[in-house]
């Protein structure tokens, strides 16, 4: 745009008399050749944009579902506590190492009765820790407690806990696991 | 000459040791070391069991504990939990501990606490009530003559047969309390004087004094004893 | 010297280096700019010396969730002098962000953001948020159990955005769980696109200075008005301002000295910041702390009202940076001397108090129960003396219940819930009771969890909390004080 001011500047300054016509010319032309290429680049531009976009927005587009995972013997529970289980998140990759390890408590209320809690608190996420003495569980970041059955008992926490569905398969205690939990899938 | 030394000073003190920072490996604490031991406690039973007069349970950083405790008797507590008031710390029942750390940490304990003579325990007195039988009836007597100045229904020390008491305190609670006693609390160890008795009590009276005060509980509980 | 002379100018004829950087050293600024004047350059300092000794860490980090924490604790090991260059980085980090809150202090106490420096202010907020969101990612970069669950709070606060919360948080954490893609995505952010970003604005902010002048220290009654302003301030400082070079610039050379012995003495005495705990999310017995630039967050994030929190958690950081690139729009003229302009000193002081006090909050943090507590401090000897066994085993099922974690005794212990040496001169025998099992008052109810006999004890055990000659608190309508054991819970 500049460039093609100072040409027509210059060529005021000449003072040539047939040369206004010519330029003229020569400017619809570069105008047109300014138009194609902006289009050009807008295309090209656009064509590589969808990729880069679809790559960066990828992890909030693609769906993961969750997976049943063992937790092991149902006897491994005893009736009337809670204990402490963990199992690999089945939908992990190579590169997570540790982190795809994943915690929960398990309920036994009766046999075959059970309730799976995260360990993440509802309130901001951190691990609650399980008194068996006084049958709560407690969050050691801003103080959330939650009575035996999960619900909220005291503390910042909007809600109880999050809980994993769960099902007996044999002699098997299998929860269906994966997504860290949060607010969408949970009552 | 002496900046030199200054400069040598400087980067022996910028890359190595003695500092709060610097490069120091992670090293995981052995649980049959002292200091395993003297943390794994302070964490997980001093809030309890302390020394002298501190904490509420019977203190264990006590050289008398440990020369009437034995190890298996320990243990057994140590895993499995003991009447109401002492949870189970072995892994498999809901604790922090695998066998090994809790046999570990009793060794430790003893260690650091016990008698450096190296007595292990194991007096006669510390086989707990469930293998010497108490006689109720000769624990009346003993109960009246030795205990009952401090601790009958007028004692001024408290009443050890409140039934809400007895309802919280199993047998080897009583037991334990009888034998070890709270020195620095103005209760005698077993073996040492009480009113009537300047040389305290022998292990059969000691066992009998638990079963009368056991045969005090409220009807309806004696059946499961001490849960 | 004919030859060092001649290469000077052979090389000035090709790239116009001096006629481009001498205007830059040598503008005027003002006379009366002094020690005031020295905090952005140590911000800039200490941004140097993050970019140089982060390009250094790149070369041996392991960006890689399975690898990190071992490739950190290889570089504090290892490597020569890494431990040294992960402590300069980790104590720069806080010495920059420490700089730019001193810097933006005195900018704003002296109004410097007003007419033509309005643009200075924004290019600075955005740098601001550059450098606390690099503070945040370079935490995340530790990758341990601090990273880990800082990392769990934001995927909960993301989790809370109405509508779109699981995508946000699925964006935020590169996947639906915290893992290997997590700490890409954040080590991409820390080392490629907010470096970018602060560069970028550094170079701005930095042509704004030249562009505008540095600012004088503002005297009352010199109003900034905007229409001969810019004209005043350039014959003044013809008239009477002093090179950069060598005047204003020996003060920021002399502070950013002392800054740089200090970093170094800082650094190497206590040395590199973490990594905490392997970052295994099944290991729990953790107390996840966020580093000192966000303490105030966590603090805030604590202590507000649990009905309006989502709303507050998700709104307010939008409103804090709105009213900060607000600022010299709302007023961009007139007055810039404190003393003329008291309620924004007050504001000011209001604001800096306030992120001290959440920042001493957040690291006490007396809303966080001592997980330990009921097992590791024992009942204080004061406690024990003179009382019945029941009281005593009352003592016990203190300890036993996990009341130790909220409630403190000689002051060691909870500090969530009060403090019980004397409670019972506040509270009587009954409303012991029913405190214990009715809960209330952000205490839990313990009604099922204890029962009759359990509770008579532990509340036999408070009623002896009293100072000596202090009474008991009375049931109202009672006579005395019920004896301990009394008949209310049989």
């Amino acid at each position: 745009m500049s460039e093609s001011k100072e040409k027509s500047c210059g060529c005021g300054g000449c003072g040539c008399g047939s040369a206004p016509a010519a330029a003229s010319k020569s400017e619809q032309r570069r105008g047109f050749m300014f138009k194609v290429g902006a289009g050009l680049l807008g295309v090209g531009g656009l064509l590589t944009a969808l990729p880069i976009v679809s790559y960066l927005i990828g992890p909030a587009t693609k769906r993961f579902s969750n997976i049943w995972v063992n937790l092991g013997a149902t006897s491994s529970f005893p009736a009337g506590q809670t204990r402490f289980a963990t199992f690999l998140n089945p939908i992990r990759q190579p590169t997570d190492g540790d982190s795809a390890k994943t915690a929960c408590w398990v309920r036994c209320i009766e046999a075959g009765q059970f309730q799976v809690f995260a360990i993440n608190c509802a309130h901001l996420g951190c691990p609650v820790r399980w008194f068996e003495q006084s049958k709560l569980f407690m969050c050691p970041c801003h103080g959330g407690v939650y009575y035996q059955d999960g619900s909220r008992a005291a503390g910042p926490p909007p809600r109880g806990l999050f809980e994993y569905a769960w099902k007996v398969e044999g002699d098997a205690l299998l929860i269906d696991a994966g997504r860290l939990p949060g607010l969408e899938e949970s009552v | 000459m002496n900046s030199r030394l200054l400069l040598a000073s400087l980067i022996t003190w910028l890359s190595g040791c003695e500092r709060p920072g610097g490069p120091h490996a992670v090293q995981p604490v052995a649980h049959d070391s002292l200091a395993w031991t003297q943390s794994a406690f302070n964490t997980n039973c001093r809030g309890c069991h302390s020394q002298g007069a501190e904490g509420a349970a019977l203190p264990l950083m006590n050289a008398n504990y440990w020369a009437v405790a034995t190890d298996a008797v320990v243990i057994e507590a140590i895993a499995h939990g003991q009447g109401r008031s002492m949870p189970a710390y072995l892994a498999d029942e809901g604790g922090p501990f695998t066998s090994a750390q809790i046999v570990s940490l009793v060794q430790g304990m003893r260690s650091l606490w016990g008698a450096k003579d190296g007595a292990t325990g194991g007096e006669s007195v510390a086989i707990s009530p469930r293998v010497i039988a108490g006689d109720a009836g000769a624990g009346a007597a003993v109960f009246s003559q030795a205990c009952a100045g401090c601790h009958g229904p007028q004692g001024s020390a408290g009443s050890v047969i409140d039934p809400l008491y007895l309802r919280l305190i199993s047998n080897q609670g009583l037991w334990s309390a009888t034998v070890y006693g709270r020195s620095e609390l103005g209760m005698p160890a077993w073996n040492q004087a009480m009113p009537n008795r300047p040389t305290g009590l022998t292990a059969q009276e000691v066992a009998d004094v638990v079963g009368w005060i056991s045969a005090q509980r409220p009807k309806q509980q004696r059946v499961s004893d001490a849960p | 010297m004919n030859f060092l002379k001649g290469s000077l100018a052979w090389i000035e004829e090709r790239t116009g280096a001096m006629a481009f950087v001498a205007p830059l050293m040598f503008h005027h600024v003002p006379r009366n700019a002094k020690w005031w004047y020295v905090f952005g350059s140590a911000t800039l300092m200490f941004f140097t010396i993050q970019i140089v000794t982060g390009v250094c860490l790149a070369t041996v980090y392991a960006p890689s969730a399975a690898q990190a924490w071992q490739s950190l604790n290889y570089i504090d090991t290892e490597v020569p002098m890494g431990w040294m260059l992960r402590a300069l980085h980790g104590w720069s980090s806080n010495a920059m962000v420490v700089m730019m809150a001193i810097h933006m202090l005195q900018v704003f106490l002296h109004a410097s953001y007003k007419y033509p420096r309005e643009l200075n202010w924004i290019t600075g907020v955005f740098l601001l948020l550059t450098t606390l969101a690099l503070a945040f990612t370079g935490q995340v970069m530790r990758w341990d159990q601090d990273a880990y669950w800082g990392l769990g709070i934001g995927a909960a606060i993301a989790d809370r955005i109405p509508v779109f919360g699981d995508q946000a948080r699925a964006l935020l954490l590169g996947g639906p769980i915290i893992g290997g893609e997590t700490l890409n995505r954040f080590f991409a952010l820390h080392v490629f696109v907010l470096p970018g970003a602060a560069i970028a604005l550094v170079g701005l902010h930095m042509v704004l200075i030249i562009k505008n002048g540095i600012s004088e220290m503002p005297k009352p009654g010199a109003v900034v008005v905007p229409s001969t302003y810019r004209k005043e301030f350039e014959e003044r400082m013809h008239k009477d301002g002093v090179p950069f070079v060598p005047d204003a610039a020996q003060r920021d050379m002399v502070f950013c000295g002392v800054c740089l012995i200090g970093l170094v003495a800082l650094a190497a005495f206590y040395g590199p910041f973490g990594p905490g705990g392997i970052p295994d999310p099944t290991l729990i017995n953790t107390n996840p702390r966020p580093d000192y630039p966000f303490m105030w967050l966590f603090g805030a994030v604590s202590l507000l009202p649990p009905a309006s929190e989502t709303a507050i958690m998700l709104i307010a950081p939008a409103i804090v940076v709105l009213v900060l690139v607000a600022v010299p729009f709302l007023s961009n003229s007139g007055e810039r001397a404190p003393s003329k302009r008291p309620a924004m000193v007050l504001l000011a002081l209001v604001t800096v108090t306030a992120i001290a006090a959440l920042t001493w909050e957040g690291t006490t943090s007396p809303w966080s129960p001592v997980m330990d507590g009921w097992s590791s401090l024992p009942t204080p000897s004061e406690f024990t003396k003179g009382r019945t066994p029941l009281e005593m085993q009352g003592a016990v099922v203190f300890q036993f219940a996990q009341c130790r974690n909220c409630h403190s005794l000689d002051g060691r212990g909870g500090k969530r819930g009060p403090a019980l040496d004397d409670i019972a001169t506040r509270l009587s025998y009954d409303q012991l009771v029913r405190q214990v099992q009715q809960g209330g008052g952000n205490m839990p109810a313990y009604g099922k969890n204890l029962d009759s006999a359990q509770t008579a004890a532990v509340v036999g055990f408070l009623s002896t909390l009293h100072p000596f000659n202090e009474p008991d608190a009375m049931t109202p309508g009672a006579q005395l004080p019920l004896p301990s054991g009394a008949a209310t819970i049989r």
